[in-house]
């Protein structure tokens, strides 16, 4: 099973990646808290995507797995998990752990 | 300095917006993106706001089936006549070169397809059908078709997307993005440097030290002929790979230079002798070959062959020597530089310090110039007096008005020259073509030659008539020719036209920057009265300003 820390070690280096695209006043702080929708936000909907994106990457260079973040299921969930940098950390170790569960043997 | 930017694309483009604004390096940039998808609307100027004050650069990013709907049926395995593919590629083209009234450079990568599109592999390059084949058709045409318009800069985006998933799907279905934000800051990279270089910040010179870095081993301890360089030997060829691709840069006009700490006649003897040798010392503009320090001797160098500390590249395989050149020379670029000698050939072709938009007849011979000037100099040794040397020289200097065939080279030299350059303009060859057409305006260049070479077209002056006076708005000249009397030659000619245009007096307004003391001091050692609180130098037109004894004026 990962441990939740390395999961938000990865995080925290895609949020790196976007901040690289955002100005230095909007720049997203690296804690739990931090919105990642609604007005709170800093980021915009191409925020959000390119943040997805950034995820997906790191989490494979970190753990060797394809994780799919926007999918029916994330989509239908009635607490969003792209609502802070802690519910996004929550929702990919659940996603890792049930694809690491499967793969072992 | 800021530039401004427009951003026109069938994509979105806010990620390499995004990278161009927050890059810290120079120039800094304002950008605007244009609306996506409105590619032909937008470069026909429907959204004027865009185009206000004509922005300094756009950059036109498109997908091949966006704006060709040629291309967009053969990738539809559609059957498609290649003259309907070929008459689109060239309305495209126009609809770019209309572009160059709303802005002062365009840029235009080429276009891409994503690797891995293989279904038909083997007819991917058949002419008839083939996509492969269909898009490289294009991007041939369009580079041929903009091939005359200096302002348009075609960019190879082949090399961007040579990253790892650089095409990526999941960003175009959530944001209509192609492309992965590697390519882009790869694309911004290549941006910002062709920026800087149209603006006048082109390297000039590579500074090279020799043990471990030109040849393999320490030619003092070592011996020449035991030195590492071509033969059967993995490391041996490295080297002469090395020596070769820069011997390939002096044709497209960079200098090489030699800072080591070594004997000078022990170094030089290696460079004579040895046969494996690709560079030879007529392929060096000059060196610095002693034990001093490297410090000292880069500065000295670049200061006896007129060239700024930027405008120069330093190389050396030590990190020590790099810590200490960036340290105390921060104008220079010093590349980080492999350890493994079979990168050196790599790492210097990565450079993107030396990208040009055109290349001159002066560029090709540039090298060759420098070596007559070591001449030049062994001759002043050896020389009496200054006014001996100079009647020795045999220089001759021709004045031609501006016109169509000197025209690349004049905005090349108005643009590339920083110490002796009055107001520092920097303009397009369009820009200076029109500025000149003006019937109270008149632009002369001035070629320069002596019994050592022709240094080529290295002077340019630019007037203005104004009510009783006649204003000199461009002095410029090549660094190569300074001292010689061109300058004098350029003054006398100015004073001429100030009398055949009835002047009562001949101004020169003074523009200051970081880099043009050098005009500055020699305008102070004419008889040019200055005003400082105008910043202007002043000369009754009553007598011509005097032609330099040496010199011989061939006018038009």
């Amino acid at each position: 099973m990962p441990d939740r820390n390395r999961v938000e070690r990865t995080i925290f280096s895609a949020i790196d990646d976007v901040n690289g695209l955002l100005l230095p006043a909007q720049r997203l702080t690296k804690s739990p808290e931090t919105a990642l929708m609604g007005d709170q936000s800093a980021l915009d909907s191409l925020g959000l995507v390119n943040l997805i994106v950034a995820v997906e990457r790191r989490v494979e260079e970190a753990f060797g797995v394809n994780l799919v973040l926007v999918d029916q299921e994330s989509m239908s969930l009635k607490e969003s998990p792209f609502k802070k940098i802690g519910t996004l950390v929550d929702y990919t170790k659940n996603l890792l752990d049930k694809k690491l569960n499967r793969v072992a043997p | 300095m800021s530039l401004r930017g427009v951003l026109v694309s069938s994509f979105n483009l806010e990620n390499l917006a995004a990278l161009m604004r927050n890059d810290s390096e120079q120039p800094r940039v304002e950008i605007q993106v244009a609306p996506y998808g409105q590619v032909k609307p937008v470069l026909l100027g429907v959204d004027a706001s865009l185009w206000r004050d004509k922005p300094d650069f756009a950059v036109v990013w498109t997908q091949g089936e966006a704006v060709i709907d040629a291309y967009r049926a053969i990738q539809a395995y559609e059957e498609v006549p290649m003259k309907r593919l070929d008459d689109e590629v060239r309305e495209y083209a126009s609809l770019l070169k209309k572009l160059l009234d709303k802005v002062r450079f365009v840029f235009v990568p080429t276009w891409v397809r994503p690797p891995d599109e293989k279904i038909f592999g083997m007819l991917e390059m058949k002419p008839s059908g083939g996509t492969a084949y269909a898009l490289m058709r294009m991007n041939v045409l369009l580079s041929e078709c903009l091939q005359d318009e200096p302002r348009i800069i075609f960019f190879d985006s082949q090399r961007w997307t040579a990253v790892r998933d650089a095409f990526n799907p999941k960003l175009w279905y959530l944001g209509k993005i192609p492309f992965n934000n590697e390519v882009f800051a790869q694309a911004s990279r290549d941006f910002r440097a062709a920026l800087r270089i149209l603006n006048g910040a082109s390297k000039k010179m590579i500074v090279l030290d020799l043990d471990d870095t030109l040849w393999g081993g320490t030619v003092g301890e070592d011996g020449w002929e035991n030195l590492r360089i071509g033969g059967h030997d993995p490391l041996g060829e490295a080297y002469a790979d090395f020596q070769s691709a820069l011997k390939s840069l002096t044709r497209r006009g960079v200098l090489l230079g030699i800072v080591s700490k070594n004997e000078e006649s022990v170094a030089l003897e290696a460079i004579r002798k040895h046969p494996e040798m690709r560079l030879k010392l007529e392929d060096f503009a000059g060196w610095m070959i002693n034990w001093r320090d490297k410090v000292q001797n880069l500065a000295d160098l670049t200061a006896r062959l007129n060239l700024s500390l930027d405008s120069v590249v330093f190389i050396d395989d030590s990190p020590q020597e790099r810590l200490a050149i960036r340290q105390a020379l921060p104008e220079v670029e010093v590349p980080e530089w492999p350890e493994d000698t079979m990168l050196y050939k790599k790492a210097l072709l990565g450079l993107s310090s030396f990208n040009t938009a055109a290349l001159s007849a002066e560029d090709a011979h540039r090298t060759q110039m420098y070596v007559s000037e070591r001449a030049r100099g062994e001759l002043k040794n050896s020389a009496r007096s200054l006014e001996e040397w100079l009647e020795s020289l045999d220089i001759r200097i021709t004045s031609e008005e501006l016109k169509a065939t000197n025209l690349q080279r004049t905005a090349q030299l108005l643009n590339k020259t920083n110490q002796m350059n009055l107001s520092t303009r920097r303009m397009t060859e369009a820009e200076l073509g029109e500025w000149a057409r003006h019937r109270d305006r008149m632009v002369v260049t001035f070629r320069v030659a002596d019994k050592f070479g022709d240094a080529g077209l290295v002077g340019l002056l630019s007037l203005e008539r104004e009510p009783k006076k006649s204003r000199i708005v461009d002095f410029v000249l090549s660094c190569r020719v300074i001292g010689r009397g061109a300058e004098k030659t350029m003054l006398h000619w100015a004073s001429q036209i100030a009398q055949a245009w009835g002047s009562e007096e001949l101004t020169a307004p003074y523009k200051q920057t970081p880099k043009n003391k050098p005009c500055f001091e020699f305008w102070k050692s004419t008889d040019f009265i200055y005003d400082s609180k105008t910043g202007t130098f002043c000369r009754e037109t009553k007598t011509l300003y005097p032609l330099p004894k040496t010199v011989k004026l061939i006018g038009i």
